[in-house]
C-alpha cells in the first residue's frame, strides 16, 4: 500500500518557548563578561594617546623586571600551593576513606573551616600567630628559635596551602569512595602487595581527579588577593601588583593594569584549558561498585590516626579561634595585650559596622538572588535544551573560572565608566561581580542535580496537560530545590566574603565588611579586625549552621 | 476511544531516516502493538502521535482531529514511560491526581477518581507512598494509574516492561490487556519483545528501519510471515536456501538440498527461502528416508526439559534447528544420520 499523496511539510521551524530565556541569559553573559573581556584586551593593545595598535605594554611587560618577576612569583606561588595541598589532602583522604578510627567524625568540620571562612580572617588570624609580633613567634623566640620572617614566601605558602588543601581532600574523598572495590580485591588476588596494588591499582584510577584539583588549587592561588596583599611583603604577584599598578594608574593610562589582566587570565585560561582536555582524556568509566570497606583499626595505628586528624582539624580551626580571641583582647596600637579580656573592640567595630554590614548583606542577597535565577535557568537550557544560542552560552557561563576578581573588577570599572550604560562608581557595579564570579560554581551544581532529573518526567507532565514552561515549574523545579538552595546559600556566603574584586570597585560609603578588615589589618589594628572577623563570621556561619542543621543540605557536594 | 491515522509520516534526522513515509490507521478499542528492534523507528513513531517528535512530513488524526502541530500538552493521550516517570516528590496519590488537578477537577472528584482507578491497579493502600518505596511492579501500576485516570483518547506505552523480572513481566502482560479490555480504551504499545506481541495484542505492526514489514493478527504474523525478516523475528524460523520453484497447478515445490518438498501454493515473487519453524520440522532415522524428506546429521542436542532442541547440519552445510517434544524424543547421539521432514507450517518467504 503506497499513499501517494503528497502532504505539504509541516512547519518545521517551531520556535522553541526557551529560545528567548536563551537569549537573555546570554545577553547578560555579553554585558557582563564578554564585552568587559574584550575591552581589556583591546586596552592592553592600543596605544591610550594615539589610539592606534601598539604591543608596547606587552613590551614593558617583559622588559621591566617588576613584571616579569611577579609572574614567575605567581607561578612559583602556584606549584607551591599545589605540591603542599597535596602532601596535606591527599594522604588524609586516604586514611578518611579506608580507615576507621576514633573520632573520626571530626574531619566532617574541615570543609567549614576552610572553604567557608573567608581568607582574610585566615590570613589575619596567622599574621597574629607568626607575624613580628605573633604570639607562636615570641614564645618559640624565648626555647631560642628563631622563625624566618613570616612577611613574604613563607607566609603565603603557609596560609594558601592551609585555605585550600580541603579541595584536593574533598575531591580525593569523592574519587577513592567512586573505586569499585573489586578492582583492588582483583590487584590482591593477583599477587600484589598493599604498597604495590596501590600505587599500580588505585592511584593511576584517581590520578585524574588529583590531577584536576591540583589545577583547581593553582587556579585559586592565581587569583587570591588578601593572602598575597596581607602576608605577601615585598613579594609581588600579578594580583597584587595589578591592584598596585590600577591604584598608580588612576585616571591615567590603562595600559599596565590591562596587561597585567590579560597574562593573568591567559595563565588562568591556560590552566583551564589543559585541565578539560585532561578531563576529557582522562576520566575513566568505572563499573558501579562497592567502595572498599574503610579498614577497623586499634592500638597504636589507631591512635597515630585520630592524632593526625584532630591535628589536621585544629589547624585548620586555629584562624577561628584567633580571631574570636583578638576581638576580646585589649590592644594598644598594632600591640596585643594577650590575656586582658576588653567588650571595646567588638564596640566599637559594631559602632562603625552597621553600614558595611548592611552594604555586605544588601550586594551577597542581590547576587545570589539573580545568580540563583540565572542559574537555575542557564543550567537548565545547558543540560536538556540544545540550540546553537545555548551551545554558545554554555561556554560563555565557565569563562568566569579564568578570570580573577581584581581582573574582573578593572575589566567593568573600564567598561562601564563611560558611554551607553555607566555603572562605575554604583553598588549595581559590585553586585554584578559577585554575580559573575560565583555563578559558574552555582551552574554546576545546579547542572550535577539536572544530569540526574530524566527527560521522561518532564515529558510525563506535558503528557498529562501541561505545558512545557510550566512543567518546569511544577515538576523540574521542585526536585532541583535542594541543590539550588545548597547553591544559592553558598553564593551568598562567599560574597559575603568577596574581597579582590570589590578592592577595585567600592566607593566611599559602600565599603563591605571584608573592606573593613583590610583596612584595619593593612593599618596593623589587628584587634579591631578581629571584631570585624567575628561579625563576619556570625554572619557566615549562622546561615550554613541553619542549611545544614534545618534544611539537610549538602553543601559540598558538588560545590 | 479513539481512531488514529498515521498518513505518510516521515522523520529524518540528518541522513538517517528514523520513520519512512509510513502510513497505518489503528481503530477503536485497539490493542495495537510496534514491535520491532531497537533503531527500527517504533519509539519516535509512539512519541509523535504523542507530540514529543514533531514529523517532517505527513500527518497524525487522532479521532478526525488532524494533532500534527497540536503540542504535546493538548493532546489528551496517556502515556507510560519505560522508565515509569513517576515523580518522586509526589506520593503515589499526588502522582495519580496531577493530570486531574491540571484538569481542574474539584478535590471531590479527584479523591472519588484517583481511588477508584488506584483500587483498580490494587495500589489503594498504597496511596501515601513515595515512588521510591515502592517496589517495581508497583512503580509501573501507578504510572499506568496516572495515564489511565485522564481518561484520555489513547493509551500509549513505551517498552513498559522491560524493567521489571520475567515473572513479573508476564503478570503484568495480563494486568495490563485486562485493564484496557475492562475500559475499552485504544491503547498502543511498544516493544521488542515478540512474545509480549503476541500475548498482549489485537494487531501488531512488525517495523523494520522505518517501515512496515507486515501488519498482522498475531496468529496471522506467526502463521503467514511475509519475508524472512517476519520469520525470524517473530518466533525463531530455520530460514533455508532453496536451489528451485516449480509451480504445476495447486500445489508449489521447491528443491531443497536435492529433496523435492511440496508446500501449499503462494504467491511469490523475486528473491524467496523456506522459512521452518523448530516445531514444524521433524526428525527420524536415515533408514526411514521418505521421498520428500531431506538428509542430515546431528551435530548436537540440548534437552530443554519439555523439548530437545537438535541442530543438524544438511548436505550443503546448512545448519537447521529442530524442536522434539522429550515424549517423542528418539535421542540421536551428535553423528547420527537423520532425515528432516518439512510439515505443514513450513512456507516461502521474501528473503
Amino acid at each position: 500500500m503506497v499513499m501517494a499523496t503528497l502532504t505539504a511539510p509541516v512547519w518545521r521551524r517551531t520556535l522553541s518557548p526557551w529560545f528567548f530565556p536563551a537569549l537573555l541569559c546570554l545577553a547578560i553573559m555579553v554585558v557582563l563578561v564578554l564585552w568587559p573581556l574584550t575591552t581589556l584586551f583591546y586596552q592592553s593593545a592600543v596605544d591610550p594617546q594615539t589610539g592606534r595598535a601598539s604591543l608596547a605594554g606587552f613590551r614593558t611587560f617583559f622588559q621591566d623586571p617588576t613584571y616579569t618577576q611577579a609572574f614567575i612569583n605567581t607561578v612559583r606561588l602556584g606549584l607551591t600551593s599545589v605540591i603542599g595541598t597535596l602532601l596535606l589532602g591527599a594522604p588524609l583522604a586516604y586514611v578518611v576513606a579506608r580507615y576507621e578510627f576514633p573520632g573520626k567524625s571530626v574531619v566532617a568540620l574541615l570543609p567549614l573551616a576552610t572553604i567557608v571562612l573567608p581568607d582574610i580572617i585566615t590570613s589575619q588570624a596567622w599574621l597574629m600567630l607568626l607575624g613580628n609580633n605573633g604570639v607562636v613567634r615570641l614564645a618559640l623566640e624565648d626555647f631560642g628559635i628563631y622563625l624566618p620572617s613570616f612577611y613574604g614566601w613563607f607566609g603565603m605558602s603557609w596560609v594558601l596551602i592551609l585555605n585550600d588543601y580541603t579541595y584536593v581532600y574533598i575531591g580525593m574523598l569523592a574519587a577513592l569512595k567512586a573505586i569499585d572495590g573489586s578492582i583492588e580485591e582483583a590487584a590482591v588476588n593477583l599477587g600484589a602487595s598493599n604498597l604495590r596494588r596501590a600505587l599500580t591499582v588505585t592511584l593511576p584510577v584517581v590520578a585524574p581527579a588529583l590531577l584536576i584539583n591540583a589545577m583547581i588549587v593553582f587556579t585559586l592561588a592565581v587569583d587570591n588577593f588578601s593572602i598575597p596583599m596581607i602576608v605577601g611583603g615585598r613579594v609581588d604577584v600579578l594580583s597584587s601588583l595589578t591592584y598596585t599598578t590600577f591604584l598608580s594608574e588612576m585616571g591615567g593610562n590603562p595600559t599596565m593594569q590591562s596587561v597585567l589582566a590579560v597574562v593573568s587570565v591567559l595563565l588562568v585560561g591556560f590552566v583551564l584549558f589543559v585541565q578539560k582536555r585532561l578531563v576529557e582524556r582522562k576520566t575513566y568509566h568505572m563499573q558501579q561498585g562497592r567502595a572498599p570497606r574503610p579498614l577497623k583499626t586499634r592500638g597504636l595505628p589507631a591512635i597515630f590516626l585520630t592524632g593526625t586528624a584532630v591535628l589536621f582539624v585544629a589547624f585548620s580551626l586555629v584562624p577561628a579561634t584567633i580571631v574570636v580571641l583578638g576581638a576580646f583582647t585589649k590592644a594598644s596600637g598594632p600591640v596585643m595585650q594577650y590575656g586582658t579580656f576588653t567588650l571595646e573592640n567588638m564596640e566599637r567595630a559594631l559602632r562603625y559596622a552597621p553600614q558595611p554590614i548592611f552594604n555586605s548583606l544588601k550586594l551577597a542577597s542581590v547576587a545570589a538572588v539573580a545568580g540563583t535565577c540565572f542559574a537555575i535557568v542557564a543550567s537548565y537550557l545547558i543540560v536538556k535544551k540544545r540550540m546553537w544560542v545555548v551551545s554558545v552560552l554554555d561556554y560563555v557561563v565557565m569563562l568566569p573560572l579564568a578570570i580573577s576578581g581584581t581582573v574582573l573588577g578593572i575589566a567593568l570599572i573600564h567598561t562601564y565608566n563611560s558611554g551607553f550604560i555607566v555603572l562605575t562608581g554604583t553598588w549595581v557595579i559590585m553586585a554584578a561581580a559577585y554575580f559573575v564570579r560565583k555563578v559558574p560554581f552555582s551552574i554546576r551544581s545546579a547542572s550535577a542535580s539536572l544530569y540526574s532529573i530524566p527527560d521522561s518526567i518532564e515529558e510525563a507532565s506535558i503528557n498529562l496537560g501541561v505545558s512545557p514552561v510550566a512543567s518546569f515549574f511544577k515538576v523540574v523545579l521542585p526536585l532541583m530545590k535542594p541543590a539550588i538552595l545548597a547553591a544559592a546559600i553558598l553564593m551568598w556566603v562567599t560574597s559575603l566574603a568577596e574581597i579582590s574584586a570589590t578592592i577595585v570597585l567600592y566607593y566611599g560609603g559602600m565599603e563591605t565588611m571584608p573592606i573593613q578588615m583590610f583596612r584595619q589589618i593593612d593599618a596593623g589594628y589587628l584587634a579591631i579586625a578581629s571584631a570585624y572577623g567575628v561579625i563576619l563570621m556570625t554572619v557566615i556561619l549562622v546561615p550554613v549552621y541553619l542549611a545544614v542543621r534545618f534544611l539537610k543540605l549538602d553543601l559540598f557536594s558538588s560545590g | 476511544m479513539a481512531d488514529i491515522s498515521i498518513d505518510a509520516v516521515a522523520k529524518r534526522y540528518g541522513d538517517t531516516t528514523i520513520i519512512d513515509r509510513l502510513s497505518l490507521d489503528i481503530r477503536h478499542g485497539e490493542f495495537f502493538t510496534l514491535l520491532g528492534p531497537s533503531g527500527c523507528g517504533k519509539t519516535t513513531l509512539l512519541r509523535m502521535i504523542a507530540g514529543f517528535v514533531t514529523p517532517d512530513e505527513g500527518r497524525i488524526v487522532i479521532d478526525g482531529q488532524d494533532v500534527t502541530r497540536l503540542p504535546a500538552h493538548k493532546r489528551e493521550t496517556g502515556m507510560v514511560f519505560q522508565d515509569y516517570a513517576l515523580f518522586p516528590d509526589k506520593t503515589v496519590f499526588d502522582n495519580t491526581a496531577y493530570g486531574l488537578r491540571v484538569r481542574r477537577f474539584s478535590a471531590a472528584d479527584i479523591k472519588h477518581k484517583v481511588g477508584q482507578i488506584l483500587d483498580r491497579v490494587e495500589l489503594g493502600h498504597l496511596q501515601h507512598r513515595y515512588p521510591g518505596e515502592l517496589s517495581g511492579g508497583q512503580r509501573q501500576r501507578v504510572a499506568l494509574a496516572r495515564a489511565l485516570v485522564i481518561e484520555p483518547r489513547v493509551l500509549l506505552m513505551d517498552e513498559p516492561l522491560s524493567n521489571l523480572d520475567a515473572k513479573l513481566r508476564i503478570q503484568m502482560r495480563d494486568v495490563i490487556r485486562q485493564l484496557q479490555q475492562e475500559l475499552d480504551i485504544t491503547a498502543i504499545f511498544v516493544t521488542h519483545d515478540q512474545e509480549e506481541a503476541l500475548s498482549m495484542s489485537d494487531r501488531i505492526a512488525l517495523l523494520r528501519n522505518g517501515r512496515i514489514d507486515q501488519l498482522d493478527t498475531p496468529e496471522g504474523l506467526y502463521a503467514r510471515p511475509g519475508t524472512s525478516y517476519a520469520a525470524d523475528f517473530i518466533g525463531a524460523a530455520n530460514l533455508i536456501k532453496i536451489d528451485s520453484v516449480q509451480s504445476d497447478g495447486d500445489a508449489g515445490h521447491v528443491m531443497v538440498n536435492g529433496a523435492r518438498l511440496t508446500l501449499p501454493q503462494q504467491e511469490i515473487d523475486g528473491d524467496v527461502c523456506l522459512a521452518a519453524r523448530p516445531e514444524h520440522i521433524s526428525l527420524r532415522d536415515a533408514a526411514d528416508q521418505g521421498d520428500n524428506d531431506v538428509p542430515g546429521e546431528v551435530i548436537y542436542r540440548r534437552y530443554l526439559g519439555f523439548k530437545a532442541a537438535y541442530s543438524v547440519r544438511l548436505g550443503d552445510g546448512q545448519t537447521v534447528t529442530v524442536d522434539v517434544y522429550s515424549a517423542q524424543d528418539p535421542v540421536y547421539a551428535p553423528g547420527a544420520k537423520v532425515a528432516l521432514r518439512f510439515e505443514s507450517g513450513c512456507r516461502l518467504v521474501r528473503a
